[in-house]
């Protein structure tokens, strides 16, 4: 098998694949953005809710956190939408369900952030009046959600690798393609090296925009951790 | 109507963290213009009754009442408003690390007593003006001296027209050198003719602006009085044994 014959694979295959950037994209974007708006409310109620609101949000974390992607995929797919007799398209559900399991992640990425600030903050937003709802969203949450930041960039890199596990479904998403392009040909090494090197460079390009995020966001006078030795 | 009530009486405090009492049936009241000094060795309950006084910590028993009426704390709404009229200054200043000076002050007239932005930000300049602050307002916390930390925290404490201080040792986190800025802010207020009550070590500083000293220990006033006799004439032998070494300390350090 020759290179040559591999680079035109990869050269004929590319507008068939290319498309599926867009693809991976929206879903990684789709359940992150699910993910973040449940998991703010879920480490919410698991630091300030009482015990069987925060029971029950351990409860939830367990379940999405214990139960692997692919069997959560089938399950809901196959299982729960088909036996209600609901349709949806594969890519919705491949949405849902990582933003499902996302969701549980960035509560508990979300939860250390708020655990981490400072008590006093809090108390002194209560002392000027403050009911803990307003101390939570304009005292609480603006500090913890920069802090989530660095755990957000993890959190970012893992849905875009599990996102490929979507083929499955039949979503047409860079793996599906590739894959696709690698049975037509028989150009297995090339192809996928090209798979794992569009993964490689959308984590590089999504880790960058975090690190950029991160640097505008920063509040003043916070000295960097790293680099300060 | 309200000249005749105290500002502000506690009757029958009592706080319990599982065994242990930390507050055992305190009262006090504190009359409009008062300025009050807790006193007592460290563990003695001094800030957990400054932290109950506004409902920081809910205590077991006992009840509270503000310019005559009883503070209703199950009420939220009551609650929020009363807080408000109770200003805390805290130990370690307890900023919003996230918001400049500025907004430090002007975010609890905003998002609490709901005032136009703009004029909570005129608001918060006089403020901040007041405690010689003028030219941080854009400042961080991060990017100030624990002084202007804590003279930002009055500040945002002053702009909801507190008609009470609690003053919860307020220098003690404090660089020897920049103690007199804060104390300096706290006698202004005192000259003005605000309403405090004050836990500190510095009982030089507290004896030329209290009226009255209250000996806290072991959860309960021992003794109240004015400064000079609670500090040289103490009745109680456990006020004098305290009093004594302050005094040996207070002399000591010139």
């Amino acid at each position: 098998m020759s290179s040559s014959q591999g680079l035109t694979a990869i050269l004929e295959g590319l507008p068939y694949i290319l498309p599926g950037i867009g693809v991976t994209m929206t879903v990684v974007g789709g359940a992150l953005s699910m993910g973040l708006l449940l998991g703010l409310f879920l480490s919410v109620l698991h630091v300030y809710g009482n015990r069987p609101t925060r029971r029950l949000v351990g409860i939830y974390v367990w379940f999405f956190r214990g139960i692997p992607l692919l069997v959560l995929l089938f399950l809901f797919y196959f299982g729960i939408l088909a036996s209600l007799q609901i349709e949806l398209s594969p890519f919705l559900v491949s949405i849902i369900v990582l933003g499902l399991i996302s969701s549980a992640y960035q509560s508990q990425i979300i939860r250390g952030a708020i655990l981490s600030l400072p008590e006093g903050q809090l108390k002194a937003a209560r002392a000027i009046g403050m009911s803990d709802r307003k101390a939570i969203a304009f005292i609480v949450l603006p500090q913890a959600l920069r802090l989530a930041i660095p755990g957000w960039t993890n959190e970012y890199t893992i849905i875009m690798k599990d996102s490929a596990v979507t083929y499955a479904l039949g979503v047409a998403e860079i793996m599906a393609r590739c894959n696709h392009v690698a049975s037509r040909t028989y150009q297995h090494l090339w192809v996928y090296l090209l798979a794992g090197f569009l993964f490689l460079a959308l984590t590089y390009v999504g880790t960058e925009v975090f690190r950029i995020v991160e640097e505008k966001v920063r509040i003043k006078g916070y000295a960097r951790q790293e680099g300060q030795w | 109507m309200t000249n005749q009530h105290p500002v502000l009486k506690a009757e029958n405090i009592n706080k319990r963290y599982g065994n242990q009492e930390i507050l055992k049936g305190v009262s006090f009241e504190l009359n409009r213009g008062d300025i009050k000094c807790l006193i007592g060795p460290s563990g003695s309950g001094k800030s957990t009754l400054l932290h109950c006084i506004n409902f920081l910590v809910q205590f077991d028993e006992g009840r509270i009442w503000f310019n005559g009426s009883e503070v209703n704390y199950a009420r939220k709404h009551d609650l929020y408003a009363y807080r408000q009229k109770i200003g805390m200054i805290f130990q370690d200043f307890n900023l919003f690390d996230h918001l400049t000076a500025l907004r430090n002050v002007q975010v609890g007239l905003v998002r609490v007593r709901k005032m136009p932005k703009k004029e909570a930000r005129n608001r918060a300049l006089v403020e901040l003006e007041r405690v010689g602050l003028k030219d941080h307002v854009m400042k961080y916390p991060a990017e100030l001296s624990g002084g202007q930390k804590q003279r930002v925290s009055i500040a945002r404490a002053l702009a909801m027209d507190p008609e009470v201080m609690l003053l919860d040792e307020p220098t003690s986190a404090l660089d020897p050198e920049l103690i007199g800025e804060v104390h300096s802010v706290i006698q202004d207020l005192a000259r003005g003719g605000m309403t405090m009550m004050l836990v500190t070590h510095e009982i030089g500083f507290a004896g030329s602006l209290a009226k009255e000293f209250l000996f806290m220990d072991e959860g309960v006033i021992l003794e109240q009085g004015p400064p000079e006799r609670i500090l040289s004439n103490a009745e109680c032998d456990r006020t004098r044994e305290f009093c004594a070494k302050i005094n040996q300390l207070h002399r000591g350090s010139g």
